[in-house]
């Protein structure tokens, strides 16, 4: 006789519907909810490879070819009453496409947020947490992630919170901004490396959050949740990116890729000090990809309009290239293909150029920024 | 004080969930066209003594719906909500509380007693 333990709920309406059990070796078996009374519920249960489940689990497989992958060869029911009991399965002989059991084709996972600690964290811290995990294809059957996933994931993650609170500080009002901007308000530290059992990482805002616990980088946060809120449909999920036109948008597009790359989901929650509850949200690989192929086909999305102001120290009208010396220092740039002729300009007189500014990330993680000139006018002495 | 249809543990429904306090559409799967009292019942009023693990009992007091009804139409692939099909209840004021309990549209619905749902609630197809 063979028995498995319950280890947790992957679906769940009104009751769990589809289960992960282990037996005593460790192997891997899903259970399937058939039926229900009031005596017990009766579960379909077959073993699977943890490579398998790990792509059901990011959205990569569908229920059915997870069941049928072994389901054909050996497949068990067990009648469960209580699901911390030892679960007793009986081993069926009968073609298991025959039993009416089977899920229908096309129940494919959606990624759920799981449990956090990190409102726990965030109070006992007095600062805004972010509990961050992963599941690559290395961590399927080990407690095991590779170097660069690990580096990348928090590398990705930094940036989209730097860009999303420039963003959130942007729409408020200039006084506002005057008494809210911090120069690094978006770095976080990195609080718990890796808890035991998973690939999550708690990390903190490096800054305090005010005297009365309000977190800066909880504006970034909330707009990061905006970003995540519609991925499960890709198409609603390209307009909230649109709508984050630039930086912002840079920011998650590249750290999608980064997971597709890497073949895993994410999976994030954050609360600040004063928060009565944490914000949770995630995205499976699955979801990850399609993201990424729809906007591969999309011009500009990365690129931040900007305007720049200054004196025009050097134009190329035949290399099409430009430097402006703004009150910021020097801003060499480029002329967009579309954009205007450099025939007729002055040196020494005062420009307003608007320019697309896009980001390259070198090896390191350093920004490099990159102006492509759109337009240009004289702009007027002060 | 809300007097919600079924009977509610202490703390229930969570400081998380909502008060439904404007138009809400959700969907519940349904076994019966036209829908029955039956389609809107917990699991812990059809099965009083069981033990539910993974699941507070809060949850299981309340009623799983979905905002969206292509989840809902997902949910019905399973064997055991095989046949069902997706009411659409359109929830107001009065209609109770809810909470999103999954994603990416799950909630569970906390209805209270004077809600009328039979008549709120219309069977599409999947």
């Amino acid at each position: 006789m063979k028995y498995v333990q319950y280890r947790s709920t992957i679906y769940f309406y009104d009751v769990p519907q589809v289960i992960e059990a282990r037996d005593s070796f460790g192997g891997t078996y899903v259970g399937v909810l058939t039926s229900s009374d009031a005596r017990a519920d009766q579960f379909l249960f077959v073993g699977v490879s943890p490579e398998s489940l790990r792509e059901f689990r990011e959205g990569l497989l569908d229920l059915r070819s997870l069941l049928l992958e072994f389901g054909e060869h050996e497949w068990y029911t067990a009648a469960v009453q209580d699901l911390g009991d030892r679960i007793s399965l009986s081993e069926q002989t009968s073609d298991i496409k025959a039993s009416d059991w089977l899920p229908d084709e096309g129940f494919i996972f959606h990624v759920d947020a799981e449990e956090s600690s990190v409102l726990s964290v965030a109070k006992g811290t007095d600062r805004l947490a972010i509990e961050l995990s992963v599941s690559p294809p290395e961590s399927a059957s080990e407690h095991r992630v590779h170097v660069d996933t690990f580096v990348g994931l928090l590398s990705g993650f930094q940036v989209l919170v730097k860009h999303a609170y420039r963003s959130a500080v942007k729409d408020l009002s200039q006084s506002a901004r005057k008494k809210v901007t911090v120069a690094d308000a978006h770095l976080l530290d990195v609080v718990v490396p890796a808890m035991a059992g998973s690939f999550k990482v708690v990390l903190s805002e490096a800054t305090r959050s005010d005297l009365i616990g309000q977190s800066e980088v909880a504006r970034a946060m909330a707009r990061i949740d905006s970003l995540f809120e519609t991925v499960s449909t890709p198409e609603l999920a390209i307009e909230t990116v649109k709508q984050n036109q630039g930086h912002l948008a840079g920011a998650f597009i590249r750290l999608v890729r980064f997971l597709q790359e890497h073949r895993t989901g994410l999976r994030y929650s954050w609360a600040a000090p004063d928060s009565d509850r944490h914000h949770a949200s995630a995205i499976s690989e699955a979801e990850a990809t399609r993201i990424v192929e729809i906007c591969s086909g999309i011009a500009n999305l990365e690129a931040e309009k900007v305007v720049l102001e200054g004196t025009l120290e050097k134009a190329d009208e035949n290399k099409r290239q430009w430097r402006l010396l703004t009150s910021e220092g020097p801003v060499s740039g480029a002329v967009k293909d579309d954009g205007p002729s450099l025939n007729g300009v002055k040196i020494g007189a005062l420009y307003r150029f608007t320019c697309l500014e896009e980001i390259e990330y070198e090896m390191t993680g350093r920004e490099r920024r990159k102006f492509y000139l759109i337009e240009r006018t004289p702009a007027l002495d002060r | 004080m809300p007097t919600f249809y079924e009977s509610l543990p202490n703390d229930c429904p969570p400081l998380e969930a909502s008060q439904v306090n404007e138009p809400t559409v959700v969907y519940r799967l349904v076994r019966d066209n036209p829908p029955t009292e039956e389609d809107f019942r917990s699991q812990r009023s059809l099965q009083p003594g069981k033990q539910f693990r993974n699941v507070t009992e809060c949850q299981a007091c309340g009623l799983s719906v979905h905002r969206l009804k292509s989840d809902s139409a997902l949910a019905a692939k399973l064997p055991s909500l095989r046949g069902r099909q997706p009411c659409r209840v359109a929830l107001d004021t009065g209609a109770g509380f809810l909470q999103q309990t999954g994603k990416p549209s799950h909630h569970t619905w906390w209805r209270l007693a004077d809600y009328p749902v039979l008549e709120h609630c219309t069977v599409e197809t999947l």
